[in-house]
């Protein structure tokens, strides 16, 4: 079975430039493992130390990760976690039933930018919503019809996902919550409106 | 990569389907090679087993 005593072994391991499993990463897993059956084709977007993926990857038929930081898919590589290294799901084909992304979220101003890989999976560019706004119309041809993502939001981009979500076309649900000290995240359920 | 990954990569730039060519391979997966597009010839690499999707113009930037 898989444990948190291992990843962290690996993860410590292979840290260094990826971003660390926060609250938001567990709220990400919570959410999937509830969403989640064995026939399943998942697909983790921006997955970084692959600490999602990990704990789901004998849960479904088939799970692929990706990761634009070459340090975060070494260290899922180093977890046993098909990825590839890649801009969101660029380069991939076909059609996945399940697809997960907790993608950078916050607007950061410019002495908070530090020029690495942790910016990158932090800076979620204006109202924090650029990126995830960004996935939301290249996944289109990637989730089959009646297949679901989770996407994590939190109190300052929500209202602006959720005004993506529906310019888009899509059917939402918000399947889970958590109040943190200074924001609440969120975890979004949504499919094709068909 | 496990060569059954090549079920679902295609060219981020022109969605063609990509042939691959093994550097190192073992057992289980390839190691080192690349993939290349059979419609637009553009070619990328797998290192360390993994492979590198980034369209060319990204490669580069970050």
């Amino acid at each position: 079975m898989r444990d948190l005593k291992t990843f962290l072994q690996k993860f410590m391991q292979n840290c260094q430039n990826v971003y660390e499993p926060h609250e938001d990463s567990e709220l990400l897993l919570r959410c999937a493992l509830r969403e989640i059956r064995e026939e399943d084709t998942v697909l983790e977007v921006g997955a970084g130390s692959g600490y999602v993926s990990y704990f789901l990857m004998d849960r479904c038929r088939f799970l692929i990760a990706t990761d634009i930081n070459p340090h975060a898919v070494r260290c899922m590589r180093e977890l046993g976690i098909d990825c590839i290294r890649t801009d969101l799901a660029k380069g991939l084909k076909g059609k996945f039933s399940l697809i997960l992304f907790n993608p950078p979220y916050l607007e950061l101003e410019e002495w908070e930018k530090a020029g690495d890989w942790i910016e990158i999976a932090l800076n979620g560019g204006k109202n924090g919503v650029e990126v995830a706004a960004r996935f939301l119309v290249e996944i289109k041809e990637l989730l089959s019809d009646d297949g679901r993502i989770i996407l994590v939001a939190n109190s300052h981009n929500l209202k602006h996902i959720c005004r993506e979500i529906e310019r888009l076309g899509y059917h939402y649900e918000i399947v889970d919550r958590e109040r943190l000290f200074f924001e609440e995240l969120y975890g979004i359920r949504i499919k094709l409106k068909l | 990569m496990r060569r059954s990954l090549l079920d679902i990569l295609a060219c981020p730039l022109c969605r063609g389907d990509l042939d691959v060519e093994v550097i190192e391979e073992d057992q289980e997966e390839i190691i080192t090679g690349n993939l290349i597009c059979k419609e637009c010839g553009e070619l990328y690499p797998i290192e360390n087993g993994i492979p590198n999707m980034l369209p060319p113009e990204l490669r580069e930037k970050v």
